[in-house]
């Protein structure tokens, strides 16, 4: 028998193509990226994401008993029990950084879909490089409403945007209103990354739209060294509600300030972000009585959810740290996408998209305060409803809307 | 905040005016010295404001060590001189962010409660913060106490010479690194007061010296290299501007009053306000 | 001496001719995205501090502010874009243009600064164009610019599957500047340059033609630093103020130069193509960790390299030759 040259291409050939098709049908594990900033100033949100999702990989693979997407068995059991797996890259908070990890993760590690990114900025080219690759990018944390207008088809959102949070807090602002407290004014207060851009522009046409005077919009820069001047104009102001977009270490300054100033606003509704994070409390706990935040998660879902209260203590332990608004939504991220590679029954990045695309998780078997995870055709889940919490005696209570709050609002702060 | 950005600039000034060397590990200075006196607190409960001679002690010993080890030879560059100091102590503050990180965690840190922090004197209705007014008291003494030490002692003499000509003053049987060890010691020490006021009522993480760390070389700057008073003067004018800006344009732009105040100013006096080099 | 001056600049004419011709060809060995993604940002950075050797390394006027010229590069480019449809070629001449001019304007009263006074000025000048850009509503302020792709064209100069032409044109502007730099050296500006570095006091009886010179490095260096810029923006496809103006570009591009040798002709190209496959290698490795080991090493690093060598690596390779001539 003789053998041509020819013959001994299309064999290599043949093999090449079979090679990755053969390794796919007997996958025993799925290689998932997760993208944050590991190192620089948000290096902590980063850390924490690490933790909640080590949290849910535990949930995932190993055998456990709570009513959510794969928490039983071990493994994916569409793919025959596959294992899942996560490789953390570190994007630094810098879109380009973030670009080029995302594109090492797919082709290097071969990841089967990509989960980020904390910052909305990287958000940006880490899901125009995965919709390149046909990746799904399952965005668990941003909040920028701009990111899923971009009609891009690998890219998903599980939780709600900032227009849906700021609506949520008119909707209680209007409610109060009926009830008869005097809510006219507002104070805006937010950062000048694109979070607390995007937040304030959010609030300042839901505020136009629904007749609340704003008398002022006060835009900082993000880690000042001070914020003497700008608390000065918010305590001439006085408004009837302060509305704080800031993350942790501004929020950490500005109710400082607001304290050494001798301003007691009447109330404070903030934009999560900052005022969800343990540091602050841990901080300015006590100044801060009666604050509201709206968040996507709260912890006294756990008196209706009691797996909440359990998968919260498996967090605990690895961070010391209770779930909040960020590692909830992380958690929940990284279930929904791993569920959706289960029902693929495949790595394929197209299979995986179709699958997400056709996801439909009743509110129940989340450990969010969520009507049901279904996203619409721009990979936006609208069911997603935000609630508001106020912080009362040293913890969160859920104060709207109507169906999930398990208190009245303490109106105005103390 | 003036006094305080004065405060912070006055190590500074020391290190980057009398001596002539570079240092852009400042405001990570600043962050070792305000996580000493949260770990102070956060252990022993020592308040910050009694921490502040342990810090200023403990950052001492750093500066002087930091001199021993890396600019001590940054200065014997034969070539670049000036750009082997700058990124010499450009990598030392990379390295001391990581070192944070890996030993303090990424974790935002504050001190909850403390004699100064959150307390507020009221006077004629001006409200001014205990914390900011300790600092400018400090800042006033530290100003005044270098001021003296460098005009009036020995060793400040010492000082002056041997940044004017090294070669001389080695004649006269001064030893150069220790004057200089001794003076970044010195410049770290002030640092380290200013870390242990600001940590009574700021946050401390990995990152948080590079916030003030352009404000103070700006601070110097203005004030002009080589003297003391400017760099207190600097800092004046440095919080009156800030103050102002945020007044007349978005307060997201009020570090940018700062920044042309001080172009505005070198350019009708190259050397600074009251600068000798 | 003329005639060995004459034989080096020719033999450093084929060095780079055959360097170039080695780097176009590695894309036909080199296949794996990630490795061509650094190659690159490396030819980028050693392109862009290259041009910034021109005005700090030959001139001697350090500056810490050159990430202004490549921010203002990528937002004429990318505004004019998607404002007004002009394509980023055009886009990237003015956006070079609009850099020169400014640095010319600058440079008037920069010029009369000296030491630390103009390295801070440079810093707080660059630190105002972030914030007034950070602020800039129209130019999109902290959202800042996606560029909206519709596959590949070379009249956009944008491309979805491939990153050959990006590859190609970092490696033209990488040849531009170096060829810029090559002639600038024997330039009459060149021999003011190395005489006034030599003895600054030359300056002042040189005094008006010195001053142009430098003027006109400075625009030279800024126009190049933008052509860089209106490639990053592309090649990116989106940016914002912090990503394209940040501290931390002026940075990277005064790095590169430093560590192979500042002022000299092949020093910034020596140095990108350590330190950028360097930075990106540490953050694979240890960046995922979250402890900041990658931080610790690339400063360690840092500080080693420019404590133990001052005239940056390049001093490694010639130092007989150094000996003798710079004494």
């Amino acid at each position: 028998m003789t053998i041509t040259r020819r013959d001994v291409l299309l064999g290599a050939t043949a093999t090449a193509a079979l090679v990755p098709l053969a390794a796919r049908a007997q996958t025993s594990e799925v290689v998932i990226g997760v993208i944050y900033p590991f190192s620089g100033g948000s290096a902590q949100q980063g850390v924490d994401a690490q933790k909640a999702y080590e949290t849910a990989l535990e949930v995932i693979n190993k055998d456990t008993d709570f009513d959510l997407p794969l928490a039983k068995g071990e493994g994916l059991p569409g793919l025959g029990g596959a294992k899942v797996r996560l490789v953390f890259a570190d994007h630094q908070a810098d879109p380009q950084k973030g670009r080029a990890e995302a594109e090492r993760l797919i082709t290097q590690e071969k990841v089967s879909a990509i989960i980020g990114t904390y910052q909305s900025a990287v958000a940006v080219t880490v899901s125009q490089i995965c919709e390149r690759y046909q990746v799904p990018f399952v965005s668990a944390d941003n909040s920028s409403p701009s990111l899923h207008r971009r009609g891009l088809k690998y890219y998903f959102r599980a939780a709600p945007h900032d227009e849906m949070y700021s609506a949520a807090m008119f909707d209680f602002f209007d409610a109060l209103k009926k009830k008869g407290t005097k809510i006219e004014t507002l104070s805006l207060f937010h950062e000048d990354t694109i979070f607390g851009t995007d937040s304030g522009n959010a609030q300042a046409k839901i505020a136009g739209e629904r007749g609340y005077k704003i008398v002022t919009d006060i835009k900082y820069r993000a880690n000042s060294p001070s914020l003497s001047a700008e608390v000065q104009q918010l305590k001439s102001a006085n408004a009837d509600v302060l509305m704080p977009s800031s993350y942790t270490t501004d929020g950490i300054l500005l109710v400082k300030t607001m304290a050494e100033l001798g301003y007691k606003p009447n109330a404070i509704v903030a934009q999560d972000a900052g005022f969800s994070e343990k540091a602050l409390y841990d901080a300015v706990g006590d100044k801060l009585e009666g604050v509201i935040s709206r968040g996507t998660f709260s912890l006294d879902l756990a008196q209706k959810r009691p797996m909440v209260g359990k998968i919260n203590e498996m967090f605990k332990t690895r961070s010391g740290k209770d779930f909040n608004d960020l590692t909830s939504r992380q958690f929940m991220g990284l279930i929904i996408l791993a569920d959706a590679i289960n029902r693929a029954k495949s790595t394929d990045g197209e299979k995986i998209r179709d699958a997400l695309a056709a996801t439909d998780i009743p509110g129940e078997q989340t450990i969010m305060p969520w009507k049901r995870v279904k996203f619409d055709e721009m990979g936006q889940n609208n069911d997603a409803d935000p609630v508001l919490l106020q912080y009362v005696g040293g913890k969160f209570v859920t104060i709207f809307p109507p169906q999930a709050a398990i208190a009245e609002a303490v109106w105005p702060m103390k | 905040m003036g006094l305080l950005y004065g405060l912070i600039a006055v190590g500074l000034a020391l290190i980057f005016g009398l001596m002539d060397v570079t240092n852009f590990a400042h405001g990570e200075f600043l962050m070792i010295a305000m996580y000493l006196s949260f770990f102070l607190f956060a252990f022993f409960a020592i308040d910050p404001l009694l921490s502040a001679p342990l810090v200023a002690a403990a950052l001492f010993i750093l500066g002087a060590v930091v001199y021993l080890l890396i600019v001590r030879f940054a200065m014997r560059a034969k070539a670049n001189a000036g750009m082997v100091q700058i990124f010499s102590t450009f990598g030392l503050a990379i390295v001391m962010r990581g070192l944070a990180q890996f030993f303090f965690t990424p974790d935002y840190r504050s001190i909850p409660q403390s004699w100064l922090g959150g307390k507020t004197v009221s006077i004629a209705g001006i409200f001014l913060p205990e914390p900011q007014l300790v600092g400018a008291l400090v800042s006033i003494l530290a100003f005044a106490g270098l001021y003296f030490f460098i005009h009036r002692t020995d060793f400040g003499r010492a000082l002056e010479a041997t940044r004017e000509d090294p070669g001389a003053v080695a004649l006269v049987g001064i030893d150069k690194n220790r004057v200089f060890a001794f003076g970044w010691g010195l410049g770290a020490a002030l640092v380290g007061l200013a870390g242990a006021i600001m940590a009574s009522f700021f946050y401390i993480y990995p990152d948080v010296g590079a916030s003030f760390a352009l404000i103070a070389y700006v601070t110097v700057a203005l004030g002009g290299f080589g003297s003391v008073f400017g760099a207190f003067a600097g800092g004046i004018i440095v919080g009156l501007v800030e103050a102002t800006t945020a007044l007349v344009l978005p307060p997201s732009l009020k570090s940018v009053g700062i920044y042309a105040v001080y172009l505005l100013v070198v350019f009708i006096r190259p050397r600074g306000l009251f600068g000798s080099i | 001496m003329d005639k060995e001056f004459a034989a080096r600049r020719r033999r450093d004419l084929i060095i780079a001719a055959v360097l170039a011709a080695i780097a176009a060809a590695t894309p036909l060995f080199v296949k794996d995205v990630v490795v061509q993604n650094i190659l690159i940002l490396t030819l980028m950075y050693a392109g862009l501090s290259q041009s910034w050797n021109i005005l700090s390394g030959y001139c001697g006027q350090i500056s810490l502010g050159h990430a202004l010229y490549f921010g203002l590069g990528a937002y004429t480019t990318e505004l004019l874009f998607t404002k007004f449809g002009v394509l980023p070629w055009f886009g990237m001449l003015a956006g070079g243009v609009v850099s020169a001019l400014i640095a010319m304007g600058l440079g008037y009263p920069f010029f009369r600064l000296r030491g630390h006074y103009y390295v801070i000025a440079t810093i707080v000048i660059a630190e105002i164009g972030l914030l007034l850009f950070h602020n800039w509503e129209w130019a999109g302020a902290a959202m800042g610019i996606t560029i909206p792709i519709r596959g590949d064209s070379w009249l956009k100069f944008q491309f979805l599957r491939t990153k050959l032409p990006y590859f190609y044109f970092a490696l033209a502007l990488c040849c531009l500047a170096w060829f810029v730099t090559w002639w600038l050296e024997n330039s009459k500006w060149g021999f003011w340059w190395r005489a006034v570095k030599d003895n600054p006091d030359a300056a002042e009886s040189l005094g008006v033609d010195v001053f142009n010179s430098k003027m006109g490095a400075a625009a030279v260096s800024a126009f190049l630093v933008a052509v860089g810029g209106s490639f990053y923006a592309q090649f990116v496809s989106y940016i914002d103020p912090e990503s394209v103006m940040g501290f931390q570009f002026s940075l990277l591009m005064a790095l590169p130069a430093v560590l192979g040798g500042i002022g000299t002709l092949w020093g910034p190209v020596l140095g990108a193509a350590i330190l950028i496959p360097l930075t990106e290698l540490t953050r694979f490795k240890f960046g995922g960790s979250g402890r900041g080991v990658d931080l610790i090493v690339y400063g360690t690093l840092i500080v080693l390299i420019s404590l133990a060598l001052p005239r940056g690596l390049l001093s490694l390779f010639s130092r007989p030759k150094k000996t003798g001539a710079s004494r």
